[in-house]
């Protein structure tokens, strides 16, 4: 496994060890003891192992970890386990209670069954998500490493451009451009990446910040290695864990954000199905039926407390820093976010 | 200090002019774009081409922009594209009705979140503080809009105790009662979402605060705990929150899209959706330009805030003069 | 005369998840008014957490006094209830710490800070504290102290900042100053004034002073008494000019030789002592040094050494010293056993 190299182990390498208390072992001159002396101790075992074990013992992480794994599995499969075509109308079946025929959860008003429009949905919902987090991410990291490595004017324009973009209500900006060019599916991710890509930028910005000025890569300088070099193996290395952190976040709020959009008509359209498309179908329909509400609305809770589980787990698991800086941080992104949602 | 603000103030205003260059140039970059706007229906195409003329719309886009921002700040908003109404008289109504359903939310929910937060800062883990983390989890997860309605359909059209949506009955208008009954419901669907976000930084804020060293200075001084917390602590712990309701200030008029949707509210929000499927990009691109003006407004105001309430930041000086 | 502070088979600790570890253990140490004891001793060794236990601050910090005596000038601190040490702290007995910069309160003005000790426990006015505030800067050496008292602590430097916190916790006339570590954060020329500042008003107020260090050579300087500590237990205690003359046990001979000396031959290392200290939930048994120990007998693996006299002004708790302690008296104020092992 790839671990960052401490700053402990590199300059173990470079300097003789002289040692001088705690933690290392000390040669002393004089050997003329009865007893053995300490051992070198173990190389301390890496991040990764400490992390994953340490994920393993949070309930929560685990339980979080389980249901998306659950939710994934399911709607990958939804092609071959749903009963229905989730776009199949059958007016003479409309509005059946669940149990009805084949219909689990019954059907809609257009007699469309209820839970194969479910999974049919949560594939959209979750393949949205994780692109639109992988795009932000791309997006983010590369700014933010451009802004964070270079500095000076690069990172003056750079960040205002980031502050502008925070500036605006992100949900306006969401529908803005979707009215404007219209709802199709690459553009809704693009939209969607294209307005939270930020707080990975910031991120990243910050880490290089921090890490460019360790001696570590003074160290590595020194024994010259070049500047691709440096950013790739050492800065980008420890810039991982957050990313991971914040990339995994950021699935929830693409699939409410999704929803949303969704919901208001300018997300997904007919006949493609979304959770949010299901819910604004289910308000229209409350008179009749209002169960129909419940579902769609559920799974998106459950799947986005599930990705917020995960990624707090893997937060608590691997970042060693905790959770003070990243928390203060995280409330701009909790700010905007909300304020997306509203 | 005056440095400091007038720094900001400057900054804000070229963040506006930004924005005003990116909505102009989205809008103009709409397919069927700004004829849309500024023609009048059903002309034929040459009569078009002759209007188009007259207001300036085959002059090159700077241009363009230059007289379109002119107008804006003369309060010319443009008309919409059927009916060719003003523009402003559709949208000033609405945001008055948004200020109303977010800032009693909003309020509502800090008066609640920010003692709550701090309380539970110092029963860490007791059975408060689990509580507001429940909440704060699901708050997260939940979509909002989802819980909306999901109370629309126990309250409303089950129990009947209180009106399904839209800010007041027909024949009721302008009645205080019929209002309050109506903001009911799509408050506390607002205020459930701030709150859940408040309160969990209410308490980080004021944890971070009691493991400062100077709380110790404090203890160590024969100071009784209940003032160091809210003495010693509290000033410090406040500084980040009032910061951060500055910051969300913008949030009063940016407006509840997609709460004014599920309960009909007749809002900024609402308007913006309509007009967002009825493809009116004027009433659009005004919309974005009054809120991204509020927004930098109030950033601005956060600055402010922080300037006025952090020691560290009043006095323009920096850091420690001589030993 | 009896001494300001006797403390007697001190222990405390923490409560964690594999049950209650102890951060010392059975310490004892007693100070005599106007003297200064040196607490010294690796980090770790358990000096912060005395002065804490002392200062009853320690449940602040999620431990707690399990056995043991504290008495300040007859009151027994351990008794007492928070309510009852709000009067102690502050006024009969005071507490620096290591970090200047962030010990004050970066929103309150360093003449309120001030001040606020002496309207807490003196009952002045706020005018009056005001005053008296501006006299005690003053006193700690700040020049212009009207101006100063109404800066903020950001617009200090570190050694004036450490001189702000010595006058809040002077402000009362405190019998006992508790100091951990009050230079390590600063400058060495900042350090030498500011240990003389503190040398001159223990003169002028009568003050006693348990000062914690790591440093040899500070404890040299400002000690009359000098206490070792290691892994949570006192291992050696005696007068200045005995440990630094003739130190007893392995662990202090170890600790004096690790300063690196302008005088002699130029050594091509440093000398260190081999090993690491013990994690508090691993303490060796025996003596808690003996892994380290290059003088290590079979006996100091499986029986703890109690104090034991090595001098008419030195103990040490080391096996090595067994037969010199027999029928030697101990310190007169101490009332124990050892004296007969």
């Amino acid at each position: 496994m790839n671990e960052a190299i401490t700053q402990e182990q590199l300059a173990a390498a470079a300097e003789p060890s002289w040692g001088g208390g705690s933690e290392g072992a000390a040669v002393s001159k004089s050997q003329s003891s009865v007893l053995p002396t300490s051992k070198l101790p173990q190389r301390p075992p890496g991040l990764w192992r400490t992390g994953m074990s340490k994920f393993r013992r949070n309930p929560y992480a685990v339980a979080g970890l389980i249901v998306l794994l659950l939710f994934i599995g399911l709607t990958a499969l939804a092609p071959y386990i749903a009963p229905y075509d989730p776009a199949r109308i059958d007016l003479l079946l409309a509005d059946a209670p669940p149990g009805t025929g084949n219909h689990l959860l019954g059907t809609d008003e257009l007699g469309r069954d209820i839970w194969s429009r479910l999974l049919y949905s949560g594939r959209v919902s979750l393949s949205v998500g994780f692109a639109v987090a992988f795009v932000s991410v791309l997006i983010g990291t590369l700014v933010g490493s451009i802004s964070g490595y270079f500095g000076g004017w690069i990172d003056v324009i750079l960040m205002r451009f980031v502050d502008v973009m925070n500036a605006v209500p992100l949900l306006f900006l969401n529908i803005l451009i979707l009215a404007i060019f219209g709802s199709k599916f690459s553009y809704m991710i693009l939209v969607l990446a294209f307005t939270s890509w930020m707080g990975v930028a910031r991120l990243v910005r910050g880490t290089f910040l921090q890490l460019r000025e360790m001696q570590y890569v003074e160290a590595a300088r020194a024994i010259g290695v070049s500047n691709t070099g440096i950013i790739v193996r050492h800065l980008l290395r420890n810039a991982t864990v957050p990313i991971i952190v914040t990339a995994t976040l950021m699935v929830g709020g693409a699939i409410l954000s999704e929803s949303a959009l969704s919901y208001l008509g300018l997300g997904i359209q007919a006949p493609a199905t979304s959770w949010g498309l299901m819910l604004s179908n289910a308000q229209e329909f409350m008179l009749i039926d209002p169960l129909q509400a419940l579902y769609p609305g559920l799974c998106i809770l459950m799947v986005v407390l599930a990705v917020n589980f995960v990624g707090d787990g893997i937060r608590d698991a691997l970042d060693p820093r905790k959770q003070r800086v990243v928390e203060r941080r995280g409330w701009r992104a909790w700010s905007r976010f909300l304020r997306s949602k509203t | 200090m005056t440095e400091y603000l007038v720094r900001r103030f400057i900054q804000s205003l070229i963040v506006m002019f930004l924005i005003s260059i990116v909505t102009f140039g989205l809008i103009h970059a709409a397919p069927g774009g700004p004829t849309q706007i500024f023609l009048s229906p059903g002309l034929s195409q040459e009569a078009a081409k002759v209007q188009a003329h007259n207001l300036g719309l085959d002059r090159p886009l700077p241009l363009q922009y230059v007289k379109w921002l002119g107008g804006l700040l003369q309060g010319d908003l443009g008309y919409t594209f059927k009916n060719h109404l003003p523009v402003g008289q559709i949208l000033w109504p609405t945001v008055g009705h948004t200020m109303v359903l977010m800032g009693t939310s909003w309020l509502l929910s800090l008066l609640i979140a920010i003692p709550w937060g701090i309380y539970n800062s110092t029963k860490a883990y007791g059975w408060s503080d689990q509580t507001a983390s429940f909440i704060s989890y699901v708050g997260f997860a939940m979509p909002t809009f989802w819980f909306g309605i999901l109370l629309q359909e126990l309250f409303a059209l089950k129990l009947n105790w209180l009106p399904l949506s839209d800010m007041w009955t027909i024949d009721k208008e302008g009645q205080l009662g019929d209002l309050l009954l109506h903001l009911i419901l799509p408050v506390s669907v607002l205020t459930l979402g701030f709150l859940a976000g408040y309160v969990k930084y209410a308490r980080t804020s004021m944890l971070e605060v009691l493991e400062q060293d100077y709380i110790r200075t404090a203890r160590a001084k024969g100071v009784r705990e209940s003032r160091v917390i809210y003495r010693h602590g509290l000033r410090n712990a406040l500084i980040p929150i009032i910061t951060i309701i500055g910051l969300d200030l913008p949030i009063l008029v940016s407006g509840a899209a997609l709460t004014e949707n599920v309960f009909n509210w007749p809002g900024m929000g609402r308007l913006f959706v309509e007009m967002a499927l009825a493809r009116e990009y004027s009433v659009l691109m005004a919309i974005t330009i009054v809120t991204a003006v509020l927004v930098v407004i109030g950033n601005f105001v956060a600055d402010l805030l922080y300037a006025l309430v952090d020691p560290r930041v009043q006095l323009g000086r920096k850091g420690g003069t001589a030993a | 005369m009896e001494p300001l502070l006797t403390i007697k088979d001190l222990t405390a600790g923490f409560a964690t998840d594999n049950g209650t570890v102890k951060a010392i253990d059975c310490v004892s140490l007693s100070i005599d008014r106007g003297q200064t004891l040196c607490l010294v001793g690796e980090s770790g060794s358990g000096k912060s957490v005395t002065s804490l236990a002392i200062m009853r601050l320690l449940e602040f910090a999620g431990g707690r006094i399990l056995e043991g005596s504290i008495r300040l000038a007859g009151n027994e601190l351990t008794e007492q209830t928070q309510r009852q040490m709000i009067r102690i702290r502050g006024n009969q007995m005071a507490m620096i710490f290591q970090e200047p910069m962030s010990a004050l309160n970066p929103v309150f003005t360093v003449g309120d800070q001030i001040a606020e000790s002496i309207r807490l426990h003196q009952r002045k006015r706020k005018s009056e504290a005001k005053v008296m505030a501006v006299d005690l800067l003053r006193m700690v050496g700040i020049p212009d102290p009207e101006t100063r008292a109404r800066q903020y602590p950001h617009e200090l430097s570190g050694g004036m900042c450490q001189r702000v916190v010595i006058a809040i916790a002077l402000a009362c006339r405190p019998e006992l100053l508790i100091a951990d570590e009050p230079t390590t954060a600063l400058d060495v020329t900042v350090q030498a004034q500011l240990l003389d500042l503190l040398q001159q008003l223990q003169r002028e107020l009568g003050m006693s002073m348990l000062l914690i260090t790591h440093d040899m050579g500070i404890a040299a300087r400002m000690a009359d008494q000098i206490a070792v500590m290691y892994a949570g237990v006192v291992v050696e205690m005696g007068s200045v000019e005995a440990l630094f003359d003739q130190p007893a046990h392995p662990y202090t001979v170890g600790l004096m030789q690790s300063v690196p000396s302008m005088e002699g031959e130029r050594l091509s290392e440093l000398h260190t002592i081999q090993g690491h200290v013990p994690a508090l939930h691993a303490i060796p048994a025996g003596c808690r040094f003996h892994p380290r120990c290059p003088r290590a007998m079979p006996r100091c693996t499986s029986e703890a050494p109690p104090m034991m006299a090595v001098g008419p002004q030195q103990q040490a708790a080391c096996w090595l010293y067994d037969d010199r302690a027999s029928g030697f008296a101990a310190a007169p104020d101490w009332d124990n056993g050892e004296a007969e092992r």
